[in-house]
């Protein structure tokens, strides 16, 4: 039924060295992201995108793409900022990420997308156990460009279905009658 | 008479012997390895060769007994009895008896059996079966009747022998045959009635060559052989003989039966079915066909005529044959007209159904928007048709929920009888339709309800007399179609739901507060809440406390839902809902704060405006007195959106929705009226999301969300004032 | 194989052969002599047939319809024990309608 689910053994691994070392950067917040070229299906201008109520703001809505309905994550919201705003340069990244066996498409709304830089393993840092405001398991490692260090994200973590779609219950939305849920739904009645 | 019996006796005590001795063999292997087919056959075969050879004898009494051994292992060679180590002591026991009620037949030929022997017949039937024999003489009369392979000797009536016809050619005698060795080698298989000597009138003493050959001969003969080893007999004399065998009055009967289970798999010839049926020889069939081919194209005869006209067959078995020939023809016609579809191709097909909707949505939208009235007509007629290829597509995926249905009465069968009680299965409304694709995904949920009913619905025989009911318990599966769903119902006539220990468990559990007043239906709605099952002692069926939520989730995940209601003492209903399939629907477009949301147009009521020039409108407990109905409603944009600031346009609508006995209203800002939905699934990012049932893309390419109603209904229960729970639970 | 005519005019005759297919030309010339002898009772002693086979068969019953067809009454008698053998496997007694005598030691 669902076309932008794919059995997993359908993606075709591309593990040659160069392709390893290639990242995505992009700007979000006034700062520099990254994510492996692996991890990104394209890239797409932003067109209308359909709010779906009663969700956590980091959940931006879903899109048409090419008649199949894609969700759109704000990463500014998800990694804890403030909500993008949309302007002239705003675009979505398509990722794909697993879950349950299974390679489902998101969209990532970023501020801007830069360029394709390439890394040299030498030059790829572990992340840093603390300091940063953005949680170290969504980095999967620092890269250095230059006198610059970019945070290149780990897709799987940041985008986590599992996590998406359980934190949205307990979001600011849903509001203080729905902080008991955990008692159960028959205590709200 | 009892003298020329006396060789056909030996050799029925001694292949007896033999068969016995390997019977005996056959069992005590089978006590270490108990699923040796063959040895199971060998067992068979014995009691079964006995039973035809008593019958040849007339040793009605052994006949009576090994039929029961014979039935017992039939069962068993068809896996219906498992063998252990006890039957196969009571078989030990059986082969004993046989031997002694052998040698009472062969000793006492006419007399009766002698308690003693008729007792412990009985005894061994007793336990092979579990049940007596209603008499014995019912047994051996049924016996006869049933049988084909018995024949009564003493009885003359010669209609139920093989008839056997040899006319011999002129030049027999002189190519060495002897007809009289044949007839005395027949007569090694069985037993000769009656001989009609004739030859042609008209010959004389003068003119015969005595070493021509005259004779004809009409053999009544009675015998458990088939057909084949009949013919087999005379397979020397082929050439010089005219043979016909046509077969006796009871083995017609025989044939008649095994037509009526011949398999209905493949189109064959008469001849073909007739001789795998045994009636027909295949040198029977080669010599009428060889008959047929060489007559004129003008007189030719179809060949059951020719087995007639040539005595080989009795006409009922033709005619049998030349039915049900007509009958597997025309169920292999009915069959042809079914194909085989890869429903992976079918759901791409409806993919690109779903495609098409989209792009005659937008086609419509830019002759909307370019004002191109000459292109109206023919885009009107083209969604149209568009329309009907939908509805068309839809329907090739829609199965009856029959078969699905049908399959419980092994569940019930199986697990009443684990559980000691006593469980009736009706089905009702098994003709409905829906998706084959939510017919798969409903077997678990309904074997889980299924088996609920079975284990704790319904009560042991002895409760169920204790409390007036009969004691045999009645589950119902029901489904009827309700607007644009499916409704499926399961109930039993069990001991109901005990609300008093819900509640109990519920406050145990910490889903309810001790001083919480909640109604009966929310009650029973608990039983679906995770970690609750009232059973003390759970058995492996069903209660484990795991499992009605997850009923619930999976009918939910199909845009589903489930309700219980009871009464106790009485019994329990659960209901549910489904929507008829998960591909395209009609929907109802309306825009709240400038969303577009479709609502499944078969949920809607009716529209009307939202003045309260009109209604009397209560705008703090939300509802609205429609036509003096209390009418609960709800504003779509606040509640989708209710962080957001909004001023209400001029005139606001009032969507009125139903979702089997509920109603309630949506208010909207506009409506955009009916379109073809094709639901698009939101994916697992909204697995938990209630409230919106799926997506769909619009003719602008734009993406709108189909409301799930019931779930929204829920939810604003849950979520709103308490003013609008309440009323909507009136 | 003998022949005699005895005092009331019955044409009695012995068979002290076998009757088959080998002897079967000899067996019909004396039958035919029978028939045409215009006696009104032909007898036919069965005692020292040692071997009957179908074409022997054939000739009795050919002769017992010769009988028909003559007006003469035809009786088998003494039947030998390869005479009854055929006899019973094929039901002839009856047809011939003679008495058979069964042999105390016959089994």
């Amino acid at each position: 039924m669902n076309p932008l689910i794919h059995k997993k053994d359908s993606k075709i691994e591309l593990t040659t060295q160069d392709q390893l070392r290639q990242y995505l950067t992009f700007q979000m917040d006034n700062e520099h992201l990254a994510v492996s070229i692996l991890d990104v299906k394209e890239i797409i201008e932003i067109n209308t995108i359909t709010h779906v109520p009663m969700t956590p703001t980091y959940i931006r809505g879903v899109i048409n793409l090419r008649g199949n309905v894609v969700p759109i994550i704000d990463l500014s919201a998800r990694l804890g900022r403030k909500d993008s705003e949309i302007s002239k340069r705003s675009c979505i990244v398509l990722v794909q990420v697993d879950y349950k066996d299974e390679i489902h498409l998101l969209g990532m709304l970023v501020d801007a997308v830069e360029e394709i830089l390439e890394i040299p393993e030498s030059n790829i840092m572990p992340p840093p156990d603390f300091g940063g405001d953005i949680r170290t398991d969504f980095i999967q490692a620092m890269g250095r460009v230059g006198d610059e260090f970019i945070i290149l994200l780990n897709i799987n973590n940041v985008l986590s279905i599992k996590e998406l779609s359980q934190l949205k219950q307990m979001a600011d939305y849903e509001g203080s009658d729905h902080a008991n849920r955990e008692t159960g739904d028959i205590a709200a009645k | 008479m009892m003298s020329d019996l006396n060789p056909a006796l030996e050799t029925f005590t001694q292949e007896v012997d033999e068969l016995l001795t390997t019977m005996e063999d056959a069992l005590l292997v089978l006590e270490l390895t108990p699923d040796d087919v063959d040895c199971i056959n060998s067992v068979f075969r014995a009691m079964h060769t006995i039973k035809g050879s008593a019958g040849l004898f007339g040793f009605d009494d052994v006949v009576a007994f090994t039929h029961e051994v014979e039935t017992l292992l039939d069962k068993v060679r068809n896996s219906e009895r498992q063998i252990d180590v006890e039957l196969i002591a009571v078989l030990l026991a059986c082969k004993d008896h046989t031997v002694q009620i052998i040698q009472h037949a062969l000793s006492n030929e006419n007399e009766p059996l002698p308690i003693a022997l008729q007792q412990q017949s009985e005894a061994l039937i007793t336990q092979l079966t579990g049940s007596s024999p209603i008499s014995k003489g019912m047994t051996s009369t049924q016996e006869k009747k049933t049988d084909h392979f018995v024949v009564d000797i003493n009885s003359s009536d010669s209609c139920d022998n093989w008839i056997i016809s040899l006319a011999f050619k002129q030049n027999a005698l002189r190519n060495g045959m002897d007809p009289l060795s044949f007839i005395r080698y027949l007569q090694t298989l069985g037993k000769i009635i009656d001989v009609i000597v004739s030859m042609p009138t008209s010959l004389c003493m003068e003119e015969l060559e005595p070493e021509d050959c005259f004779l004809n001969f009409k053999i009544a003969f009675s015998s458990a052989v088939d057909k084949k080893t009949i013919e087999e007999v005379f397979e020397f004399a082929e050439d010089d003989c005219d043979i016909t065998i046509l077969p006796p009055h009871s083995r017609q009967e025989h044939y008649l039966q095994l037509l009526e289970h011949f398999p209905e798999d493949q189109l064959k010839h008469l001849g073909e079915m007739l001789i795998e049926i045994g009636a027909l020889t295949e040198k029977e069939l080669d010599c009428v066909l060889r008959e047929q081919r060489n007559e004129h194209k003008a007189i030719i005869k179809p060949v059951g005529e020719m087995l007639i006209a040539k005595n080989i067959l009795q006409r009922p078995v033709i005619e049998q044959a030349l039915i049900k020939q007509e009958a597997i023809k025309q169920k292999i016609n009915k069959e042809a007209n079914y194909i085989r579809v890869d429903a992976a191709k079918l759901g791409y097909l409806i993919n690109l159904v779903g495609e098409l909707v989209i792009s005659d949505a937008a086609i419509r939208l830019m002759v909307e928007k370019h004002g191109l009235s000459d292109v109206n007509n023919v885009v009107g007629a083209m969604s149209h048709r568009v329309e009907e290829i939908r509805d068309t597509a839809l329907q090739l995926r829609m199965v009856q929920i029959g078969e699905t249905f049908t399959r419980f009465q092994r569940v019930v069968h199986d697990v009443s009888k684990e559980l000691g009680k006593q469980i009736q299965l009706q089905i009702t409304g098994g003709e409905a339709e829906l998706d084959k694709t939510i017919v798969e995904k409903i077997n678990d949920p309904l074997t889980h309800l299924v088996r609920n009913s079975l284990d704790h619905g319904i009560e042991t025989p002895e409760e169920r007399i204790q409390a007036g009911k009969p004691e045999k318990g009645i589950i119902q599966l029901n489904a009827y179609h309700d607007s644009g769903h499916i409704v499926i119902q399961i109930s039993d006539d069990g001991k109901g739901i005990d609300s008093e220990k819900i509640v109990a468990k519920a406050i145990s559990k910490g889903l309810l507060k001790p001083d919480q007043i909640v109604s009966q239906t929310d009650i029973y709605n608990l039983i679906f809440e995770p970690g609750l099952s009232t059973k003390e002692e759970a058995s492996n069926l069903s209660g484990r406390g795991v499992g009605m939520d997850v009923v619930k989730r999976n009918i939910e995940a199909l845009r589903g839902s489930v309700s219980v209601d009871s009464e106790l003492g009485l019994g329990t209903t659960v209901t549910i809902y489904l929507p008829l399939t998960l591909a395209i629907i009609d929907g109802f477009m309306v825009e709240a704060q400038k969303e577009r949301y479709i609502i499944p147009l078969n949920m809607v009521e009716e529209c009307v405006e939202m003045s309260s020039t009109e209604w009397k409108i209560d705008h703090v407990q939300h509802y609205v007195n429609l036509r003096g109905q209390v009418l609960p409603y709800l504003r779509l944009g606040d509640f989708l959106h209710n962080n957001k600031k909004h001023q209400p346009t001029q005139r606001e609508s009032l969507v009125v929705v139903r979702f089997g006995e509920e109603k309630a209203g949506f208010v909207v800002d506009e409506l955009h009226g009916e379109n073809q939905t094709v639901i698009k699934p939101l994916g697992m990012l909204f697995e938990n999301l209630k409230g919106i049932g799926g997506a769909t893309v619009l003719g602008s390419g734009d993406v709108a969300l189909i409301l799930d109603v019931q779930g929204l209904i829920q939810y604003a229960k849950k979520r709103v004032s308490p003013a609008l729970a309440l009323s909507m639970n009136d | 194989m003998t022949a005699k005519v005895n005092d009331n005019g019955i044409l009695q005759i012995a068979i002290h052969d076998e009757m088959t297919i080998y002897n079967a030309h000899s067996l019909k010339e004396m039958f035919l002599e029978c028939c045409h002898s215009g006696t009104q009772e032909l007898q036919v002693d069965l005692s020292a047939v040692t071997e009957i086979d179908s074409a022997g068969v054939q000739l009795l019953l050919l002769l017992k319809l010769e009988a028909q067809k003559h007006g003469f009454t035809l009786r088998l008698f003494r039947h030998s024990e390869a005479v009854i053998d055929v006899f019973e496997l094929l039901k002839l007694s009856l047809y011939f309608g003679d008495p058979i005598v069964i042999h105390a030691n016959w089994t």
